[in-house]
């Protein structure tokens, strides 16, 4: 079955097509989710709550886009608001604990631990410290245009399509977005 | 174009995301000034870097993940049907109905659930036996109130087919080798390769972790398959393999390790591919270790 065979397969309550059509997805957007929040457990949210989304309004799908532009709304829209609240929690305890950037390093040594990838521990410590802390100063728009663009793949028409917005705009995002990350990086590479 | 203009745009030139006449524009002034062109480089480098910075999933993640989610949407799509049906039957909309039933559900919700948690995890097997196990857990997933004053609970059973035995029987191997090429799970490909790597002596096994260190999307999975192969450092076959590894994996650290293997038996091929090697390669650790080995052995680090 083609893409579409399985939505409508999926919309007229075929479960296993469902889950295809969850399989074929669900891999970029639980990496979406991770990169994007870097936490197992708010990706995993996201992830769950994607689904549930989709299960709950497929039958409200009506092939004007493509589902994958459907899907990545839903998924965009969740992160947005999750990078959002995350903001709002380090803004916050940013004068109680001045030191967020070894927490930061903490908590990406415990990744590198975790996930073990030799390629990371050949880049240097520092380069990662200023790279991560310059994602985490971008604005959430900017750092999920970013994040489509540089991390996904996708195309600034297809990113404007996502997020509502037009592709000139899309790429405005993403030269601030990169302007930013460059600045953050000096004459360091 | 002036160099600031240009340096400006260097990003998203490399994206490819310029328009038309912006890259036109670009590629003009980069044609006849060497400072940019170090600049674009340099930009090359950063994006780089930048790919470095991916927070990947771990490999089981994405399983789990999954499990939790269909679990979830039984229990959605079980609601729905229920209080559709209830709602048709009763004639009523369901947020006038529910309230009056939510005790009750409570109620059978507590009691299945003490009565679902006790069927626990049956008795292990013998080893060396295949067995058909009879539900290895249960949970209450959904309750909901029938008519008469019934209640049906909707228990779901994980009922999975146990097979037990040692590495080396033949249905366990087969099934340790499907699993090493699940495309859907990293985790279990990586487990399996473990398992395998103590089962080296049939060729079915060496030819599937062959496979593994040159076709696996996960590097994790293919280190594990190299780690496996290591006493076969000096078979032909195995060096050939190998060495297009070297040549072609996208992951430094695999690369490394490649080298660590091809090392231990030193070669004019080995030479030849290492110099090879130096020429496209943009991982400074990865060159490090090239030129170590090469100075060890007294060869030039470029052909000439």
């Amino acid at each position: 079955m083609d893409e579409t065979e399985l939505i409508r397969a999926a919309q007229a309550g075929d479960e296993r097509a469902f889950e295809e059509l969850v399989r074929m997805h669900d891999q970029a957007v639980l990496r979406l989710a991770m990169n994007l929040l870097r936490s197992p457990e708010d990706a995993n949210d996201v992830y769950q709550e994607a689904f549930l989304r989709v299960f709950r309004n497929l039958n409200s799908f009506r092939f004007d886009c493509s589902f994958h532009t459907w899907l990545y709304r839903i998924v965009t829209n969740l992160c947005m608001d999750a990078l959002r609240r995350k903001k709002v929690r380090h803004e916050q305890k940013r004068p109680a604990a001045e030191d967020g950037a070894i927490s930061d390093r903490i908590e990406r040594v415990e990744e590198d631990r975790v996930h073990g990838d030799p390629q990371r521990a050949l880049l240097s410590a520092e380069l990662r410290e200023r790279i991560g802390k310059a994602l985490g100063e971008l604005t959430p728009r900017e750092r999920m245009v970013f994040e489509l663009r540089h991390y996904q793949g996708m195309r600034l028409r297809a990113i404007g399509e996502v997020l509502g917005a037009s592709e000139e705009a899309a790429k405005n995002c993403l030269f601030r977005a990169t302007q930013k990350m460059r600045a953050s990086l000096g004459d360091f590479v | 174009m002036t160099c600031d203009e240009v340096r400006l745009r260097l990003s998203l030139h490399v994206y490819g995301e310029l328009s038309f006449n912006e890259e036109e524009a670009v590629e003009t002034h980069l044609a006849g000034c060497e400072a940019c062109r170090v600049a674009l480089e340099r930009t090359r480098l950063m994006h780089e870097a930048w790919d470095e910075m991916e927070a990947a999933p771990a490999p089981t993640m994405l399983a789990s993940s999954r499990r939790e989610l269909m679990a979830r949407v039984a229990v959605a799509r079980e609601s729905k049907g229920w209080a559709t049906r209830l709602a048709e039957r009763l004639g009523l909309k369901w947020k006038l109905v529910s309230p009056i039933w939510q005790p009750l559900g409570a109620m059978a919700l507590l009691v299945a659930g003490y009565l679902g948690a006790r069927v626990g995890p049956l008795a292990p097997g013998r080893p060396d036996e295949a067995s058909l196990a009879a539900p290895l857990a249960s949970r209450v997933r959904y309750v909901e109130p029938e008519t008469a004053g019934r209640v049906r609970v909707v228990v779901e059973e994980a009922r999975q087919r146990v097979l037990t035995g040692r590495p080396d029987d033949e249905a366990i191997r087969r099934l340790l080798m499907a699993a090493a090429r699940d495309p859907g799970d990293p985790g279990l490909r990586a487990e399996s390769v473990n398992l395998l790597r103590g089962q080296l002596d049939s060729e079915d096994v060496r030819a599937t972790l062959l496979y593994e260190v040159q076709h696996d999307p996960n590097a994790g999975v293919r280190l594990a398959a190299l780690e496996g192969l290591k006493q076969f450092a000096g078979d032909p076959q195995m060096r050939r393999v190998l060495t297009q590894v070297l040549l072609s994996d996208r992951n430094p650290g695999v690369r490394s390790e490649v080298i660590d293997v091809l090392v231990e038996k030193r070669s004019d091929d080995v030479v030849g591919t290492l110099q090879e090697l130096m020429h496209g390669e943009e991982n400074q650790d990865v060159r490090d270790r090239c030129e170590r080995v090469l100075a060890s052995w007294k060869a030039s680090a470029g052909t000439f």
